[in-house]
């Protein structure tokens, strides 16, 4: 399996790459006013508005950085609905693509964020998988996508 | 008690011994009193006694003459009957009467008194009266014996002699008790006597003690004192130790032994103020025969020393008055003298001095002769210098020209330099613009490889060659990336160099200018040293001139001189002369001086 790796502080982290689209550079964003905290802003994707979610923010630190290697990934968000939807993610230090071996994968073992999954090491280190839909709490998720909670 | 007087004293303790023994007196005549009346009473119980002894033997009396007379019927034995009857009678009154202090007593004695008058007027009459009535019958006196009034007589008067006896009892008893009372009175009284008398004694002793003491010791402290004085002590006195008529004494002699003390100082005084004055006017007067008469009297007043001493002052005051008259004019003459031959002596100093000043002039004109011609050779000398710092001056005049346009030349040099620098300058901000263009070039193609990889995953197995070729790009990329960063260094270490560079050219330019400016000074400087150098020539000519005149004025004043030393000469040889005859005068006032000197006139 394939992951894109990127960090949050000091931590690496791996984005499933099935679920990526895109990766872009880091743009000016339309701000939202009265927005949560974890929301970045929007972004125009090729005219489509995106919402894009900060990840150093929604893992309750301190806003990401603006690094040369500070990306926007695009990724494919599937409600637990079934709805599907175009996410925006900020990554710091996105560094590249990596082989994981499904087989050295292993449960992190602790309680913690409910989006944070796997983990697997390799020389530079630990790598832990992000669960992209488990990414949103019910309560963002409904603020973002409210059509889908109104057909629920 | 020390302040009373000697008769007060002797009041009192006399006084207090009498006081005492009336008191014992009083005491002793109490008890004797008490005595006296004891022994009455005794003498009251014997009578009552006697007299209760009396009613009995008159009772019996009766009682017998009436036995006798009822056995016998003799009238005889009742002859006497009634004196009997009376005597009893008056015995028991008596007693009653006697007995009237004590009631108890006197009523028993009435109540035998009321009985014994029965039985002697009815019992005994009644027993008479049957007897007389039985008459010479026989057997009589056994009817009488046998008969009532017999029985109730002897029970009557039983009855009164146990009122008698009781009555005599009671009396016994109060002679016993008095007796005792009697006994312990007579001892008090030989207590008291005694006592008294001890305490008597023993306080007259004390009182007299203290007497004599107050008495006799300050009698003793004035003997001692006086026999003091006699013996010349003036510093004797005595202890005031009592405010009687010794004590007043002893003051009394304390003032007069200060007085006699007083008197001896005051007299001894005199005695010495005396000897003073003789001793200081001896001491003036023999100061006075040595010569000195500076001493002043200080003896003055109205009796003979102080008269003596007045006519001594005047005397001395005279003769120092004279005396000093004679010093003055003797230091007068030799200080006029002394100044006469101060004033010689200067003038003839003068000559002497005015004879060598004239040789020194002649000295110094030579001299200036000589140094003229030296002044000569060393003003050619100068000029000769003055003609080589002229050329020399030129030299350097031309060698700064040629080092100004060396630096002018520099200057050209250092502009051109800060010209290139500043090219260099802009290409490296060219050089900039074009890695920055490079940088964002290679972040472009990393993400542009991230998304190649994402698609070739997303193709599955028939991009996995695009991958490797994405994976590829990427590490070129990042490779771009840090070549650029390297560069980007290095162009911004270049781009500081270059700056530093132009800040020390522009340093080294302003130095340069500063030396021109300073060259062109020093050029001008030169300039002006010459010009003045040059000037200097014709002066020299001038200067020596002047010199040769002076030369020839010096031998004019040089002869001038030699005449007015001939002068000189003759007017010391008469100041000598003057000199000689005021040394005499000199001597002459001096003798004067020493002669009067031996008189010291002043203090």
């Amino acid at each position: 399996m394939k992951v894109l790796v990127f960090h949050i502080g000091a931590d690496r982290y791996g984005l499933p790459l099935r679920q990526v689209q895109r990766v872009l550079p880091l743009v000016e964003l339309k701000g939202i006013p009265l927005a949560p905290d974890s929301v970045a802003g929007l972004l125009n994707l090729h005219g489509e508005p995106v919402p894009v979610i900060d990840l150093a923010r929604i893992s309750g630190g301190a806003p990401s950085r603006q690094h040369f290697d500070t990306r926007i990934v695009v990724v494919d968000y599937s409600a637990p609905g079934g709805a599907r939807h175009t996410l925006g993610l900020i990554a710091e230090r996105v560094q590249g693509v990596q082989d994981v071996e499904q087989q050295g994968l292993a449960p992190s073992g602790v309680q913690a964020a409910p989006f944070l999954g796997a983990v697997t090491g390799d020389a530079h280190g630990m790598v832990q998988l992000v669960e992209v839909n488990a990414l949103l709490p019910d309560e963002l998720r409904a603020r973002l996508f409210p059509e889908e909670t109104a057909t629920q | 008690m020390n302040n009373l007087s000697i008769k007060n004293k002797l009041y009192i303790s006399f006084g207090s011994i009498v006081a005492i023994i009336l008191i014992l007196l009083i005491l002793a005549y109490n008890n004797f009193t008490r005595l006296t009346e004891a022994n009455g009473w005794d003498k009251h119980t014997m009578e009552v006694l006697i007299e209760l002894d009396r009613i009995n033997n008159a009772s019996l009396q009766i009682q017998v003459d009436a036995r006798g007379y009822i056995l016998t019927g003799n009238e005889t034995f009742i002859a006497s009957e009634r004196d009997n009857a009376e005597l009893l009678k008056q015995h028991v009154a008596r007693s009653v009467q006697l007995t009237a202090d004590n009631p108890q007593q006197n009523e028993r004695l009435k109540r035998a008194q009321a009985l014994l008058t029965t039985w002697a007027d009815v019992n005994i009459r009644r027993q008479i009266e049957k007897r007389r009535a039985l008459g010479d019958t026989k057997g009589a006196a056994d009817t009488l014996g046998q008969s009532s009034e017999l029985k109730e007589a002897a029970a009557v008067v039983g009855a009164a002699r146990d009122l008698i006896d009781q009555a005599g009892d009671e009396e016994r008893r109060l002679l016993a008790d008095r007796g005792a009372k009697a006994v312990d009175l007579h001892s008090s009284q030989n207590n008291l006597m005694i006592g008294g008398g001890v305490v008597v004694i023993v306080l007259s002793v004390l009182i007299a003690y203290a007497l004599a003491r107050a008495i006799l010791n300050p009698l003793s402290n004035l003997t001692a004192g006086l026999s003091r004085l006699g013996g010349g002590e003036q510093s004797a006195r005595i202890e005031v130790t009592s405010g009687d008529e010794l004590g007043k004494v002893s003051e009394d002699f304390n003032r007069m032994a200060a007085q006699l003390q007083t008197a001896t100082k005051r007299e001894l005084d005199q005695t010495n103020e005396l000897r003073d004055k003789v001793d200081a006017l001896m001491e003036v007067v023999s100061r006075g025969a040595a010569g000195d008469l500076t001493g002043k009297i200080t003896v003055s007043g109205d009796d003979a020393i102080g008269k003596l001493g007045d006519g001594l002052q005047r005397m001395f005051d005279n003769l120092r008055s004279l005396l000093t008259n004679v010093q003055k004019a003797g230091i007068q003459v030799t200080t006029s003298a002394t100044e006469i031959a101060a004033s010689a002596k200067q003038q003839e100093a003068t000559g002497v001095e005015q004879a060598q000043t004239s040789v020194e002039v002649l000295s110094t004109t030579k001299e200036i002769s000589s140094n003229t011609s030296q002044l000569l050779k060393t003003m050619e000398e100068a000029t000769a210098v003055a003609d080589y710092t002229t050329s020399a001056t030129s030299d350097a005049q031309g060698n700064l020209r040629r080092m100004d346009a060396t630096m002018q030349n520099m200057v050209n040099a250092t502009d051109s330099i800060n010209a290139k620098l500043a090219a260099l300058s802009e290409k490296a901000s060219n050089i900039n613009s074009v890695l920055t263009t490079i940088t964002k070039v290679a972040d472009q193609t990393n993400i542009l490889s991230l998304n190649a990889a994402i698609e070739a995953e997303k193709a599955g197995e028939a991009g996995r060659g695009f991958s490797v070729v994405a994976t590829e790009i990427r590490r070129l990329a990042d490779q771009t990336s840090v070549s650029t960063w390297d560069i980007e260094q290095m162009l911004k270490e270049m781009q500081s160099a270059v700056s530093a560079s132009v800040m020390g050219m522009d340093k080294f330019s302003e130095e340069i200018r500063r030396s021109v400016g300073e060259v062109r000074q020093v050029t001008d400087q030169l300039s002006g040293v010459m010009d003045q150098v040059q000037k200097l020539a014709p002066q020299f000519d001038a200067v020596l001139q002047g010199m040769q005149a002076q030369a020839v004025g010096a031998q004019q004043i040089t002869e001038t001189m030699m005449q007015l030393n001939d002068a000189t000469q003759q007017t010391v040889e008469s100041l000598k002369a003057t000199s000689e005859a005021v040394h005499q005068l000199q001597y002459a006032a001096g003798d004067l001086q020493s002669s009067v000197a031996t008189f010291a006139v002043n203090a």
